[in-house]
C-alpha cells in the first residue's frame, strides 16, 4: 500500500496557469500570414481588374468598390497582426497551454494525460520558411483541439516527442 | 509471412488507381453542376478544345495521384510505440497515434476498392468524430496483419486494466429491475415536457392565421369602415383562440402518445455495475450505461415537473467508434427525486453535492438583451421607418415578442448558475426547462477560459469545459474565481489518473 495522505490543498499554492510566460510564434510565421493575405488580395484584385476591363458600367462605381476593398484589406491586416501577436503557447510539466483571440483572449489548456494523438502539419508556404504546425487532439472533439502554427520544424518535432513522451509516462 | 511495419512503407501500387478515382470522384462531384451548365449553355462545343482539355485534366489527376501515392507512407515506431502516417504533396501532415490509444481498426472496401481489389484500413481513437488515420489501398493480408499488430498492444493494456478493475469484487447477479417507470409518470412527462415547442407551434400558427387574415381583410374590406374591420378581426380572433386551444390539445395528445410509445415499460436494472435500460411499446429497445463512460449527466425539470416531483435525466457517454456523428445520449424520461438519487449513486457512487455557487455577472443579462431584443427591435424600427411603414401595423407582435423574450432572458439569467464541489461541476441553465449538467472533474478533457478585453476591468470571463461527451459553457463569471477553479481542476486531472472512459 502506498503511503496515503489526504491533506487539504491550499488553492493559493497551486501552480497558476494565468501567470505562465507564453512563448510567441516565430517571426517568420508573420511572413507566411502576410504572403497568404497578399495572395488573396492579388486574386481579388485580378478579378476586379477583369471586371473593370469588361464591364463599362462598373467603371463609374469602381472607386467605391476599391475603397471598400481597401478598408476590408486594412481591417484584415490589422486583425491578422493582432491575432499573430496574441497567439502564444506554453508547455508546462503536465499540460500544454495555447492562447489566441482577437477581441477576446482565449486560453485552452490540455493536460498531457488527455492527449489522444499528435500531428505535424506543414503548409507549402510554411515549409519554405521551415515552419510547422503542431496539432494536438483530445477526445473532446474539435473544439478542444490545439493547433499551434508557426513553430520551427525542429522544435515542432521536439514538441511532438515531448508530448508522446508525456503520454507514454502515463502507463 | 510475418509482415514488419517498422520501416515507412507505401500503399499497394494499385493504390494509385484508387487515389486517382477518388480525386476524380471528388472533382466531378464539385464541378458536376458547372459541367452540366456548360454543356447545356453551349450547343456547339468545340470538340477540338474539349477533348484535349479533358486529356490534360486526366493526366494531371494521374500525376497528382502518383505523387499522393509516393508521399503517403505509414509505419509503426516500435521504440515509441506509435503508428505514424505521413501524407500530402504540397501541404504535408504527419500523424502520430499512440498504439495504446487505438480503440478500433476497421477494414473496409468501397466499390472502387472492390473493383481494384484492395482494402481500406481505418484507425479510430476515442472521442473525436473523424477517423484519425486511414490508409486507402492495402492488400487484405497486409491489412489483417497490420490490424492485429495495431490492436495487439491494446489488448495488453485492456487485460491489465480489467485485472485492476476486478480488485473490488462485484457480486454478479441476475439483472433485477430496480426502477420501473409507471404509465402515470410517462403521462405526466407527456403533459409537462416539450411545452416550449407547443407554445412555439402555437405562435407560428397564430402569426400564420393573422397574416392570412390581413391579406383577406385588405382585399375584401378595402373601402370598408374601420368598424367593420374591427368586428371581422374580433370574430376571427375568437376562432383563432378556439383553434389554438384545439391545437394545444393536439400537441399534448401527440406528446403523450409519443412519450408512451417510445418509453413504455421503461425498466432500469443493474448488472455488474452497469445500468441496463429497456423500453418501448412496440419494439423494445435496450441501452447499456457504463458508469465510467458517462461524461455529462443532465437533470432537467420545469416548474410543473417540480410540482409533480418528476424529472428527466439525460446521460451523455463517451462516443466510441461506431456512433461517430451522433453523440451517445441516453434519456431516462421520468423519475422522482429518490429514483434520481439511486441512479446518480449508481453512476457516481455518491450523490454529487452542489457545492459553492457562482452567479453570472449582470452583463450577461445585458448582453443577451442586446442580442435578443435591441438588435431585432432596431431592425424592426429601421425597416418600418425607411422601407415599409406598414410594418408598424404589426406593432403588437413586436410588443409581444419583446415581453416574451424578456421574460425568457430574465429567467434564463436567474437560473444560470455554476456549482463547484470537490469532485463535481454542476452547471445550471435554462429558462423554462432548467438543466443541471453534472460533470465529474476527472472527466475533463480540456478547459478553455475566455475574456473580452473590456471585461478585464470588471474581472469577468467565460469558461468552457470540454469532455468526451461534449462541451459545457458558463458565461461571465468572476474571472479570478474561474481561474482558481481551473487551476484546481488541472491539478486534480494531472495528479490522479482517472479512467475517463
Amino acid at each position: 500500500m502506498e503511503q496515503f495522505s489526504n491533506n487539504t490543498i491550499d488553492i493559493k499554492q497551486l501552480p497558476r496557469f494565468e501567470t505562465v510566460a507564453f512563448q510567441k510564434l516565430e517571426p517568420n510565421y508573420w511572413k507566411v500570414v502576410l504572403i497568404n493575405l497578399f495572395i488573396t488580395v492579388a486574386i481579388l484584385s485580378i478579378g476586379l481588374g477583369i471586371v473593370y476591363y469588361l464591364v463599362d458600367e462598373f467603371r463609374k462605381e469602381a472607386i467605391y468598390l476599391v475603397i471598400t476593398l481597401g478598408v476590408i484589406i486594412a481591417i484584415t491586416f490589422v486583425f491578422s497582426r493582432i491575432s499573430f501577436v496574441k497567439k502564444g503557447f506554453a508547455f508546462r510539466e503536465h499540460d500544454v497551454l495555447f492562447k489566441n483571440g482577437i477581441i477576446a483572449t482565449n486560453t485552452i489548456i490540455i493536460p498531457y494525460n488527455r492527449v489522444q494523438h499528435v500531428a505535424l502539419h506543414e503548409g507549402w508556404l510554411s515549409r519554405y520558411f521551415g515552419l510547422a504546425k503542431v496539432e494536438i487532439f483530445t477526445a473532446g472533439g474539435s473544439s478542444s483541439d490545439i493547433k499551434i502554427p508557426g513553430i520551427e520544424k525542429e522544435q515542432a518535432e521536439k514538441i511532438k516527442q515531448l508530448l508522446m513522451g508525456k503520454i507514454q509516462q502515463q502507463l | 509471412m510475418i509482415a514488419s511495419f517498422n520501416q515507412p512503407q507505401r500503399q499497394s501500387k494499385v493504390g494509385i488507381l484508387v487515389m486517382f478515382f477518388y480525386s476524380l470522384q471528388k472533382l466531378v462531384r464539385v464541378f458536376f453542376p458547372l459541367l452540366v451548365l456548360f454543356y447545356v449553355k453551349s450547343e456547339n462545343l468545340n470538340l477540338l478544345l474539349v477533348i484535349p482539355g479533358l486529356f490534360v485534366g486526366i493526366a494531371l489527376l494521374a500525376v497528382f495521384a502518383y505523387f499522393q501515392y509516393l508521399n503517403f507512407t505509414f509505419y509503426i515506431d516500435e521504440e515509441n510505440e506509435e503508428f505514424i502516417i505521413s501524407e500530402g504533396i504540397f501541404n504535408k501532415t504527419k500523424t502520430a497515434i499512440q498504439l495504446e490509444k487505438i480503440q478500433q481498426v476497421n477494414i473496409n472496401q468501397s466499390l472502387i476498392q472492390k473493383i481494384i481489389g484492395v482494402y481500406a484500413l481505418e484507425v479510430d481513437t476515442a472521442g473525436s468524430a473523424k477517423k484519425e488515420g486511414s490508409i486507402k489501398a492495402i492488400s487484405h493480408n497486409l491489412a489483417l496483419a497490420l490490424k492485429s499488430r495495431l490492436l495487439d498492444n491494446e489488448k495488453k493494456v485492456l487485460q491489465d486494466y480489467s485485472l485492476n478493475l476486478d480488485v473490488p469484487p462485484i457480486a454478479s447477479q441476475e439483472p433485477k429491475p430496480f426502477i420501473k417507470i409507471s404509465l402515470l409518470t410517462l403521462l405526466k412527462i407527456g403533459i409537462t415536457s416539450n411545452y416550449l415547442r407547443s407554445i412555439g407551434l402555437l405562435f407560428l400558427f397564430y402569426s400564420y392565421v393573422q397574416e392570412n387574415l390581413r391579406n383577406f381583410s385588405e382585399t375584401d374590406y378595402l373601402d370598408g369602415s374601420q368598424l367593420d374591420d374591427f368586428f371581422a378581426t374580433q370574430s376571427i380572433l375568437r376562432a383563432v383562440l378556439i383553434v389554438g386551444i384545439i391545437l394545444i390539445a393536439i400537441v399534448l395528445v401527440v406528446n403523450i402518445v409519443r412519450t408512451v410509445v417510445k418509453f413504455f415499460d421503461f425498466t432500469i436494472s443493474k448488472q455488474k455495475g452497469s445500468l441496463l435500460l429497456s423500453y418501448g411499446l412496440f419494439n423494445t429497445k435496450g441501452t447499456i450505461i457504463k458508469p465510467e463512460k458517462v461524461q455529462i449527466t443532465t437533470i432537467t425539470r420545469n416548474f410543473f415537473q417540480r410540482k409533480m416531483d418528476i424529472l428527466e435525466i439525460k446521460i451523455q457517454q463517451a462516443s466510441s467508434g461506431e456512433l461517430e456523428t451522433k453523440k451517445d445520449v441516453t434519456e431516462i424520461p421520468g423519475c422522482n427525486e429518490n429514483e434520481k438519487n439511486d441512479i446518480l449513486k449508481l453512476i457516481f457512487n455518491t450523490i454529487p453535492e452542489k457545492g459553492v455557487m457562482m452567479k453570472p455577472n449582470w452583463r450577461r443579462l445585458g448582453f443577451s438583451f442586446f442580442l435578443g431584443i435591441i438588435i431585432p427591435l432596431s431592425f424592426y424600427f429601421g425597416f418600418g421607418t425607411y422601407l415599409e411603414p406598414l410594418a408598424f401595423d404589426y406593432a403588437f407582435v413586436a410588443v409581444g415578442y419583446t415581453i416574451f423574450v424578456a421574460i425568457i432572458l430574465i429567467f434564463s439569467y436567474r437560473n444560470n448558475r455554476l456549482f463547484v464541489s470537490d469532485n463535481y461541476i454542476n452547471i445550471q441553465s435554462g429558462a423554462w426547462d432548467v438543466d443541471n449538467r453534472i460533470i465529474e472533474i476527472g472527466k475533463i478533457q480540456a478547459v478553455t477560459t475566455s475574456q473580452l478585453f473590456w471585461h478585464k476591468g470588471p474581472d469577468i470571463g467565460s469558461l468552457t469545459i470540454h469532455t468526451a461527451g461534449g462541451d459545457v459553457h458558463f458565461s461571465l463569471g468572476n474571472f479570478t474565481t474561474v481561474k482558481n477553479y481551473v487551476n484546481l481542476w488541472l491539478y486534480t486531472v494531472e495528479t490522479k489518473n482517472i479512467n475517463w472512459m
